[in-house]
């Protein structure tokens, strides 16, 4: 634990779990599903929807200054993908971007920056999807940093980040390069939305419009030592990796959640036909519980660094998006044409899952990475 | 024009660049017309403000795009929809005897073996006699996994790890996807401990034919220094191995003897002065502290009491381990071992077996290649449901395959008990161990 997460947040900050998950469900519940639509197809960004998991502690429990509540940060965030995976994922972003911040111990970033974004007072996401992959051995980095006084000056272009826009921020990471060129080590820092960074709309995506995805080109960025999250970047990334991707899963149980919901909605029309379908709503609850219970139970040491725990977080994630593209796929089965109408929830819960199949890190990196931890070590 | 560009130009090689952003590739053949660049396009003649029609990035986001190798092709490809059989994890010999016994049962119900090495076949007691024999990688090799898959029909997926297994809906997960199964066996035998004094990167541990493999590459060219960490029964028998075949070695252990913790003493000393004749140092009462690499390429290692041992070669022998996180994963018991019904070798779910060295039967694991052949023959004829007398345990005789003095040890030998000498000249000692009138364990050397 940092200096800066053992200090607690006041008292009048700390949010109790039943209210953050009930409050929570109102939203999702409520004003969430009512704009769900207009977030699918008109790319509305719901600011007003993260105010309100924020003010209901939905984006700040899982920080150690808030009691280092994963599971029910999970929860919270399972709640809203049930409605709207769109809102899951800005969250899951808004959720890390708060962990990068909380876990880099520089006092610039941990004090009132910190308690406002827990509160979503302000919002920022994370630009990690290129450096995860790069770290990984997937593909090179994009952002590249040289040293200079006070900082680094950073170049590249990064394709999609979300959750941005501006004034708003994002953790990202440059490789640091020597003068001839070759890579020293990463930053990870709090890239700031302004004036110096160019932001270019993105082609249209089949699915999660509404989730502010940007194009990002920064031309001589220049980082300050205020906004260095880590330096180097790795020892970080390697402590809250497991978060990272645990935290994601709560992406995958509410879209699978919701979908069970949509095959349970036209049971009393269709049950007489559907009962021929496989993939049934009881097989589906019973495979909802058994891998929410295994994802709580990882949530209780999200900083355990052992390999077997890592497997373990990758093994749930995989399994996550495996359940939630079958779980999606049955929802439309079950709801037959109303299910294929261009606003029906199963319809765009296919696209959403498609999503949380390939958001970094995608079934492909996950697996990558399990078979790369469970290589035995020779000497050389 | 740069000589290369003017170069490909004459011989109109045509150039591709790969966008690091997303991916897409620019062909100067087809150039990309739609953002007026015309066919033939030349990389250089692309204007500076031209952006990655798919995502905005600029030229410069572009490198010269060289395509991958393939990945080496899986011996047979995953077939998603197959229809559920026996799924084996695992292809050492206890993967491999269980898809025989299913086979020789069976021809028709669908097996799969899934490992995560290249499942060739091969002995692996052979391994720690196999260097003064003069055996090579290939010469271990029996047979290569496609041929006895290919032989038993088989599917076999190398390279695979299992990582995860929903136990409701009957389903095993693995980094080449998911794979249903109608029984599951675990086969995936045990691992090297590992010590944190003992890294794996400077220390071998033989517990496969590809570290062995890896090994013989180092030994090949002239004698070595080589420290062995460990007195144990692999311990003792790689000692002498390497010794036979003209290494320098040094065993070093935390016991006064070599297999003092298996061994009377009058036996362990025995075993000392065979391997002593050899030249194979014994080193007791030491426990090693670190290894650290040198700078001539050799290893320093330290212990506890202060002693230090310069060698080229460190090889660990310091007993296995069986990985609890699949079973764990799973939900089933674990006790030393993935816990398995003594009769039919069951795990504690249904549908899920288990048998070699990954199990423990009553909390004892039992790491010997003479009970697999049965355990897979139970297992087949449980999951055919053929009707067995089921598996009936009983302690393997211990050979140890040292010729500078061979030991052989009957029964199970209770470490506080005492030992009666039966005969003990220059040729042979024989003592026994028994508990009121009943012979329990008796050895020779």
């Amino acid at each position: 634990m940092t200096v800066a997460s053992a200090l607690q947040a006041p008292p009048e900050h700390q949010w109790d779990d039943a209210s953050v998950i009930e409050q929570v469900t109102a939203i999702a519940q409520g004003p969430l599903r009512a704009a769900v639509t207009q977030i699918d197809h008109d790319g509305h960004y719901p600011r007003e929807i993260m105010a309100a998991l924020g003010e209901a502690g939905a984006l700040g429990v899982h920080l150690n200054r808030y009691g280092g509540k994963l599971g029910l940060s999970i929860a919270a965030m399972q709640a809203a993908s049930r409605v709207c995976g769109s809102t899951g994922f800005l969250m899951w972003s808004h959720d890390v971007c708060g962990i990068y911040l909380e876990q880099s111990a520089n006092p610039a970033l941990t004090g009132a920056v910190l308690d406002n974004h827990a509160r979503a007072k302000t919002l920022g996401g994370t630009a990690l999807s290129n450096p995860m992959k790069a770290l990984s051995g997937i593909e090179p980095m994009l952002f590249r940093a040289r040293k200079v006084p006070g900082g680094y000056r950073v170049n590249g272009s990064l394709p999609w980040v979300s959750h941005i826009g501006p004034g708003q921020y994002c953790g990202a990471v440059a490789a640091v390069e020597r003068d001839d060129g070759t890579v020293s080590h990463e930053i990870l820092f709090i890239l700031h939305c302004d004036e110096r960074v160019e932001l270019r709309a993105c082609p249209q995506f089949s699915g999660m419009e509404g989730t502010a995805t940007w194009g990002v080109r920064l031309v001589d960025y220049f980082v300050s030592e205020a906004d260095l999250v880590a330096d180097p970047a790795r020892p970080l990334i390697a402590r809250i990796r497991g978060a990272f991707i645990l935290l994601q899963t709560g992406m995958a149980l509410g879209v699978a959640q919701g979908s069970i919901d949509s095959i349970l909605e036209v049971e009393p029309m269709l049950g007489h036909v559907n009962q021929f379908l496989s993939e049934r709503p009881d097989e589906l609850r019973g495979e909802l519980d058994e891998l929410s219970g295994r994802i709580m139970a990882l949530a209780q040491t999200p900083y355990d660094g052992s390999r077997d725990y890592l497997l373990d977080v990758l093994d749930a994630r995989v399994q996550g998006a495996e359940f939630a593209l079958r779980a999606a796929q049955s929802a439309l089965l079950h709801q037959g044409a109303r299910g294929y109408l261009m606003t029906s929830a199963p319809q765009r819960r296919i696209r959403e899952s498609h999503f949380v199949a390939i958001v970094t890190p995608a079934i492909k990196h996950l697996r990558w990475e399990m078979a790369r931890l469970s290589r035995e070590e020779l000497p050389a | 024009m740069s000589a290369a560009l003017a170069e490909a130009a004459a011989a109109e090689i045509w150039r591709k660049f790969l966008c690091r952003a997303c991916g897409l590739i620019y062909d100067e053949e087809l150039g990309d017309p739609d953002s007026g660049l015309a066919p033939g396009t030349r990389f250089e003649d692309i204007p500076d403000d031209w952006e990655c029609p798919i995502c905005g990035v600029k030229k410069t986001d572009f490198e010269p795009y060289n395509a991958r190798e393939a990945p080496p092709v899986l011996s047979l490809p995953v077939l998603r929809h197959a229809k559920p059989g026996v799924v084996v994890v695992g292809a050492g010999v206890a993967g491999w005897a269980v898809a025989e016994a299913v086979r020789a049962l069976s021809p028709s119900t669908p097996i799969m073996l899934v490992t995560g090495c290249t499942g060739e076949v091969y002995n692996k007691p052979e391994l720690s006699v196999a260097l003064a024999r003069g055996r090579t990688p290939a010469s271990l090799c029996r047979e290569a996994g496609a041929a006895i898959a290919g032989r038993l029909g088989v599917r076999l997926l190398t390279d695979t790890i299992a990582v995860g297994i929903s136990k409701a809906r009957r389903e095993l997960r693995t980094t080449r996807g998911t794979i249903a199964y109608s029984h599951l066996v675990l086969a995936h035998g045990a691992r090297p401990a590992s010590l944190p004094s003992l890294p794996a990167s400077l220390c071998w541990s033989i517990n496969h034919l590809a570290a062995w493999s890896g090994l013989y590459k180092q030994l090949a060219d002239g004698t070595k220094r080589i420290a062995i960490v460990g007195a144990g029964m692999v311990g003792c028998e790689l000692a002498e191995d390497f010794a036979r075949a003209g290494h320098r070695v040094t065993l070093l252990d935390r016991e006064v003897a070599p297999l003092a913790g298996l061994l009377p003493e009058p036996a362990s000393a025995r075993v000392e002065r065979g391997l002593g004749a050899l030249g194979v140092r014994f080193v007791g009462q030491v426990m090693v502290a670190g290894v650290v690499a040198g700078a001539d390429g050799g290893k320093h290692i330290t212990t506890a009491c202060g002693q230090a041992f310069d060698v080229d070669i460190v090889v660990a022998a310091t007993g296995l381990v069986t990985e609890s996180r699949l079973a764990r994963n799973a939900g089933l018991a674990f006790n030393q071992g993935v816990a398995v019904d003594p009769v039919t070798l069951r795990t504690s779910a249904s549908h899920i077996y288990a048998l070699g060295d990954c199990i423990s039967l009553g909390g004892r694991p039992c790491r010997f290649i003479e009970p697999i052949a049965k355990q897979a023959e139970t297992i087949a004829r449980d999951i055919l449901e053929l009707g067995h007398d089921g598996y009936s345990h009983a302690q393997p005789v211990i050979r140890l395959k040292t010729k500078s003095a061979p030991v052989m040890l009957q029964g199970v030998p209770h470490p506080e008990a005492s030992w009666r000498t039966i005969r003990d000249d220059a040729t042979a000692l024989v003592m026994e161990q028994w508990r009121g009138d009943q012979l329990t364990s008796r050895l020779s050397v």
